[in-house]
């Protein structure tokens, strides 16, 4: 099963609209063979229409659709050859396990016996051989989505959708069947793209992914890439918790630097585009705490504030910090017996250059 | 079919005759009637025993539709025979040139029955039965109700059998309509329809089928029908308690039957004509499901007892006249009339009615002229008309019923709807009137 | 959404074949017939005279306003049966729920003539009831006099339009709907009348609107209990009779279809926005509690009150069918089964046809629901939402209205390689008797395909299926359930339907059952045997109800069945 050769999809110039309604505009975009891709973005970011729009649902898109180098644009979804598991599974209710496998076989009018041997051993590949004559009602939910994935993967598709596939299940399956995914998606070596809103999902399971955000592409990318450098706010903080701090920027003797409300000035790095508006971000767990009789190595960027919230979570503690008018978040990781701070304590954060991230969009 | 074929080759000496014009017959009779299964099964039986090549259909139609599907399907007709009782609905048919005549080769049979000629002088159609008009009552509801057995159409007239009569209406009823008709023709125009309203007064229901009245009375929904006799004699025979009487003025009413132009069976068609008028389809009449009289007097040597012969007994349907003519001039004015006076404005008849007998009742102990006059005035109140006999018969005025728009000089001063708004104000107004007439005489003699 | 918004020239050749048939045998017909309202009497031009008379005429006028009040007094009696019967079968455990779902189908199946002959018998002024009260209380009661006799026949005969609707409504309300009102301190009478009603109220509107149509409508009931001052009958007195070319029929005829298309609308108006059961999660129905022991004879009680008093009209069918002579008494003289033996030597044809005809009239509607489903459901075809109205106002078609059309239409052509005019043709009144219940099939189609999430027809274009296998293969069985639910409300009302039947039989032979009833309850020794007929029609459909409700029934359970069985099983966990 694993045989089969891997594909690339291109979108080039895609936008789709729902009568007036634009829901996708201007996507490029490049996977590769082979690839594990995830589109992530938040509901109605349109991620859900662009993998539709690949498996040939919804109304014709503008621009072209390349699987292979060929454009199934305007091919009907049953010509394209695109496997799709849906977020509800979208098992037959009506068939056994065995011909909901079966079905796509059937339509490609395939002999009885091979039929047989392929549903068999795609149904031994999820582990799901000895339920083969229940119905889906009958089944738990990972079990559906195991035959979800089976129905999909018997027909060798030259591409895998998966439609936010793990949304349905609970946290401990969640985090099993994505591992299990991952796995049969590299043994089966099938280019694969995988629709989530949850970035940690995304960015364990997948090679590289993209970022949507109001029918707009917003960056593609490796999913650690991304996360340490995002290229605006949006994927800054859909990544991950971050801390955004809005400036202006001024020109000072021997550089520039970013001002923000109250009086902090912080230099700006010669690569920073020369614009009016600057935006400083940093990942609260990047923060250190300066003790008392700690003094930070120079160049480093420094807040002192006071403590306005605390809330623990498990391996971290994270508080909220009140600079003049601003909040800001930072990690301490918990440790057994390490003393914590309190609210209303102040305290000084130090942020080391490298760690600082200025977005100019 | 086979079955029979392989009887009929071993027993051709025996029925070479029958075999014989069988041969001649198509393989379909088509007849749409009004009749009940009761009877038009005797005769297909009868018919088909005689004739095995030939399958009868019975298409059963009321008389009107069985009319409109006619005029309808003329296109491409279908239908062989109509055999229905009304004569007025094969003079629809005849007018329209929707029938073909024929000579019937049976003999024996007279031109009159009672005063009503048996057969269409032009021989579109042929009576092969008759029946005459009367009262149907039902003994156990006459019991129950302690009710008198009526004899007469007036005795029916009397406060006692107030709601307690039934009645369908000639716009529904082809053989209702020869009733109505025979009354008009009997006892004049004016006359005529006082006594119509007169009994109307009294009805409890006016039906919409004429099977109608015999089932209310069979099933004791009202107790006394005015009906055509064969419906009572098949109902006493179907073990019903009823019973009927024949009233001194009757109309002995014949049943028709003819064939349809351009008939696709016109000899299966033909052979069924012979066949009723023949001595062995006359005798079938006497079957106690269906018991109608038959239109050959030779025939009622063999009558079941009880049954009354018309040729015999001068009393029955003697005393009417009956013109044809006049009859199909004034069809459907009759029926818009009867409708709009008294089937549409029942309830405000019997409320008139009722008011009137009350207070007559009350003049009956106490005396009084004044009251008496103004009963007089609401009596004739409810027997006023709106049109005269002359109009009635006016192909002008007539016309507003029957206009076709086919022929653009066709033009009609007024609409059949205006006319009969303009005689339904006049009922109900008429009918109120009366109602307030007679309780004012009430309240002079309390 | 689907697919097929790209991909037209299947969906575009089923729509277009689909509008040709409603055009030729529902529109065109009906046209051909209202046409004559809008002509000159006199003159044949276009006019609207025929209307000013129509409200000229006081007779209409009543006429139009008895109809009104027939309608809406059956509207609240029926509810009065039906609302009861849902309340117990959605808010209690107990045995009778059987016994009410057999009840939503029964009344509907009573053929015509028979039904109010039977109920006359035991309600009218001198039936069982009255000269039983007449002999031991001194006093009758007036069920059946005038219009009463006519909302009480048709409350009983149409109130399981209500029951159905109101049922499914209650049943698909969401348990966490009821629990936080009782959370919130609602509880009894109250939290029924303030949060379970006003949820069900889409069910029950969409029920009361049917039976007010239908009632409107009606023909045979006021013919039979001789009320002629309704509309209905008013149009079918003139239209039938004899040589009269009076258009007044004809405009009574438009007046019906108009009103009755506009109150179709006014409760699509009063149900838009309000479909609250699509907006729920939709399960579990309403808490079900048990009752107590005298609750629950209380409840039986009222059950079988109300289920006697439901099929009095089939008790008294009984009764007749095996009684011999049944006059001015309480019960038949003496009881006997030659009426059957007539029936079965000499009328089996009429069997068999009704079973031909309904049948396939019944196979054409679901066939035509479910496309005409799937077109105004699944694509973007311009004008499918026409398919489904113009389909839809079949219910307000008087079946004369549709009978004379057919005639006026067809009896020009010949059927191919015969003599015969098309319009007597056995085939055009199966046809006619499909277009008659396609609204019942339509309804029952559209709701089973709004049951299958879009998705599972997706999976199957996905895994390489071409539109028409996905239907083929994933749509309609995954409709079964509700088409074959329209088969069976469309099949058993096909079954006794007279009045198209009676302008349309062509020969004797080719007549179905209701057909036979008729000609045999024209004679005196017909009413028995016409009653065994009566019976055996509702014998023969109450059965196919039955075992179609069983077939449903068990492939529900097979795909529903019991989630547990699979969430215990740990092996795979």
């Amino acid at each position: 099963m694993s045989d089969s050769k891997s594909v690339s999809v291109k979108l080039r110039d895609v936008a789709l609209a729902f009568g007036d309604n634009l829901v996708l505009r201007n996507i490029d975009l490049d996977i590769g063979a082979g690839e594990f891709f995830a589109f992530l973005g938040p509901s109605g970011s349109g991620k859900s229409t662009l993998l539709r729009l690949i498996a040939g649902f919804g109304p014709t898109p503008s621009g072209q659709v390349l699987i292979d180098g060929e454009d199934v644009a305007r091919l009907p979804p049953w010509k394209r050859s695109v496997g799709m598991v849906f977020q509800n599974y979208a098992l037959w209710p009506h068939l056994s396990v065995r011909r909901n496998v079966a079905f796509g076989l059937e339509e490609r009018r395939l002999p009885a016996a091979e039929i047989r041997e392929r549903v068999d051993a795609a149904l031994d590949v999820v582990g799901l051989r000895d339920l083969a004559d229940r119905h889906p009602s009958q089944l738990s939910g990972g079990q559906q989505q195991r035959v979800a994935l089976a129905r999909t993967i018997v027909i060798e598709p030259r591409v895998l959708l998966l439609d936010e596939p793990l949304s349905n299940l609970d946290a401990n399956l969640r985090i099993r069947m994505r591992s299990e995914i991952r796995e049969l998606q590299r043994r089966l070596g099938i280019t694969t793209i995988f629709v989530t809103h949850d970035q940690e999902e995304a960015n364990t399971v997948a090679d590289r992914m993209a970022v949507l955000n109001d029918g707009v592409l917003q960056q593609v990318g490796a999913p650690m890439t991304m996360y340490d450098n995002p290229v605006n706010r949006f994927v800054a903080r859909f990544l991950g918790s971050a801390n955004l701090l809005d400036g202006e920027t001024a020109a000072v003797p021997g550089g520039r630097v970013l001002q923000t409300g109250g009086a902090l000035q912080i230099p700006l790095p010669d690569a920073v585009p020369e614009v009016a508006r600057v935006t400083l971000m940093f990942r609260p767990q990047h923060l250190l705490l300066i003790g008392p009789d700690s003094e930070p190595a120079s160049g480093t960027i420094r807040f002192t504030g006071h403590i306005q919230q605390r809330e623990f979570l498990g391996n971290l503690i994270r508080y909220s910090v009140t600079l003049h008018d601003q909040t800001i978040l930072f990690d301490q990781i918990h440790q057994l017996g390490a003393p914590s701070l309190t609210v209303g304590e102040q305290i000084e954060l130090a942020l080391p250059p490298d760690q600082a991230r200025f977005l100019t969009d | 079919m086979n079955k029979l074929c392989w009887l009929r080759t071993l027993l051709i000496p025996l029925f070479a005759t029958v075999c014989l014009s069988a041969q001649a017959l198509e393989e379909k009779l088509v007849i749409v009637t009004s009749f009940p299964e009761d009877l038009t099964s005797v005769f297909q039986a009868a018919f088909e025993k005689q004739h095995p090549e030939t399958k009868v259909e019975v298409l059963n139609k009321k008389t009107s539709a069985g009319v409109k599907y006619i005029q309808e399907t003329a296109g491409t007709n279908t239908t062989d025979l109509f055999w229905v009782s009304a004569p007025d609905a094969f003079g629809v048919l005849k007018g329209k040139g929707l029938l073909q005549p024929y000579q019937p080769t049976s003999e024996g049979i007279p031109d009159l029955i009672g005063s009503f000629p048996i057969n269409d002088p032009d021989r579109y159609f042929f009576g092969f039965a008759a029946s005459g008009y009367g009262i149907m009552y039902n003994t156990r509801y006459l019991k129950a109700k302690r009710l008198p057995v009526p004899r007469e159409w007036d005795d029916l007239k009397q406060p006692i059998y107030f709601g307690h009569v039934g009645m369908s209406a000639p716009s529904r009823s082809g053989t209702t309509h020869l009733t109505v008709e025979a009354i008009l023709q009997g006892e004049g125009w004016d006359q005529g329809w006082a006594t119509m309203k007169e009994l109307a007064g009294n009805f409890k229901t006016i039906t919409e089928r004429s099977f109608g009245v015999p089932d209310g009375v069979n099933s004791g929904e009202f107790g006394l029908g005015i009906v055509i006799d064969f419906f009572s004699y098949s109902s006493k025979a179907s073990g019903f308690p009823v019973e009927f009487v024949y009233p001194t003025i009757t109309a002995l009413v014949p049943a028709n039957v003819g064939m349809v132009k351009e008939a696709p069976h016109p000899q299966a068609a033909a052979a069924f004509i012979d066949y009723l008028l023949s001595d062995e389809g006359q005798e079938l009449l006497f079957d106690p499901k269906i018991q109608r009289l038959p239109v050959k007097p030779a025939i009622y040597a063999k009558a079941p007892p009880g049954l009354p012969n018309p040729f015999e007994d001068k009393s029955i349907g003697a005393a009417v006249t009956f013109d044809s003519d006049l009859s199909e001039g004034r069809y459907n004015l009759v029926n818009s009339l009867f409708d709009q006076l008294i089937t549409f404005r029942i309830e405000e008849l019997q409320a008139a009615t009722k008011a009137i007998q009350e207070a007559e009742a009350a003049l009956v102990e106490k005396p009084n002229p004044t009251a008496q006059e103004l009963i007089t005035k609401a009596r004739g109140l409810i027997a006023a008309l709106p049109v005269t006999e002359t109009e009635a018969s006016d192909p002008a005025f007539v016309a507003v019923f029957t206009k076709k728009r086919k022929k653009a000089t066709d033009e009609v001063p007024q609409r059949q709807a205006e006319v009969e708004q303009r005689w339904d104000n006049f009922a109900r107004s008429n009918y109120a009137e009366a109602e307030k007439l007679a309780k004012e005489a009430a309240l002079l003699v309390r | 959404m689907s697919a097929a918004v790209r991909f037209r020239w299947g969906p575009t050749g089923v729509g277009v074949s689909l509008a040709f048939f409603v055009a030729a045998f529902l529109v065109i017909p009906v046209l051909k017939v209202i046409l004559v309202a809008f002509q000159d009497p006199a003159t044949g031009t276009f006019t609207w005279v025929n209307f000013q008379d129509f409200f000229n005429t006081s007779l209409f006028r009543e006429s139009f306003w008895n109809s009104l009040y027939v309608a809406g007094m059956s509207v609240l009696l029926a509810s009065s049966i039906a609302i009861p019967l849902a309340y117990f079968t959605t808010r209690f455990n107990f045995g009778g729920a059987v016994l009410i779902q057999t009840l939503g189908v029964i009344p509907l199946i009573m053929p015509p003539f028979v039904g109010a002959v039977a109920m006359q018998l035991l309600f009218g002024s001198n039936g069982s009831v009255n000269l039983l009260l007449d002999e031991h209380f001194g006093f009758t009661l007036p069920f059946m006099e005038g219009l009463n006799g006519v909302i009480l026949v048709e409350s009983i005969h149409y109130f399981p339009f209500i029951l159905t609707n109101l049922s499914a409504s209650l049943a698909n309300i969401d348990r966490s709907l009821e629990e936080s009102a009782q959370n919130l301190g609602s509880s009894g009478i109250r939290l029924f009348r303030r949060i379970v009603f006003p949820l069900a109220m889409p069910g029950y509107i969409a029920g009361a609107s049917l039976v007010f149509l239908k009632v409107f409508d009606d023909l045979g009931t006021p013919l039979l209990l001789n009320v002629n001052k309704m509309l209905a009958p008013q149009a079918y007195l003139r239209i039938s009779s004899i040589g009269i070319t009076d258009p007044m029929g004809y405009v009574i005829s438009v007046m019906l279809v108009l009103f009755s298309i506009f109150s179709l609308w006014a409760s699509f108006l009063a149900l838009r926005g309000r479909d609250y059961a699509s907006v729920q999660k939709g399960g579990g129905g309403l808490l079900k509690r048990d009752l107590r022991r005298w609750e629950k004879s209380g409840a039986y009680a009222v059950i079988l009150l109300i289920l006697a008093f439901v099929l009095a009209p089939h008790i008294g069918l009984l009764l007749l069918s095996f009684g011999t002579v049944w006059s001015f008494a309480v019960l038949p003289d003496a009881y006997t089964i030659d009426h059957y033996l007539r029936v079965f030597e000499t009328s089996s044809q009429y069997i068999t046809n009704t079973l031909l005809y309904a049948g396939l009239a019944a196979s054409i509607d679901v066939m035509l629901g479910t496309a005409i489903a799937y077109i105004v459901w699944r694509t973007g075809l311009p004008g499918r939402k026409w398919l489904d109205y113009s389909a839809t106002v079949a219910l307000a078609i008087p079946g004369v209205v549709l009978g004379i059309g057919y005639l006026r239409l067809f009896h020009g052509w010949q059927v191919p390689f015969s003599e015969q005019p098309l319009s007597s043709w056995w085939v055009i009144l199966v046809i006619a008797l499909s277009i008659r219940r396609l609204p019942y099939a339509l309804r029952a189609c559209v709701a089973a395909l709004q049951q299958v999430s879009i998705t599972l027809e997706e999976a199957a274009q996905n895994l390489g299926a071409t539109t028409s296998r996905t239907v083929w293969r994933i749509t309609v069985p995954l409709m079964s359930g509700g088409i074959l639910a329209g088969f069976v409300t469309s099949f058993a009302t096909a079954a006794v339907e007279l009045s198209a039947t009676l302008m349309l039989v062509g020969q004797q032979s080719d007549a179905p059952l209701a057909y036979g009833i008729y000609v045999f309850m024209q004679s005196a020794a017909g009413r028995g045997p016409g009653a065994a007929l009566g019976i055996i029609a509702v014998v023969i459909v109450g059965l196919g109800t039955y075992l179609s409700h069983r077939i449903i029934e068990q492939s529900r359970r097979l795909r529903s069945s019991d989630r547990v069985i699979g969430e215990v099983d740990p092996t795979l966990e």
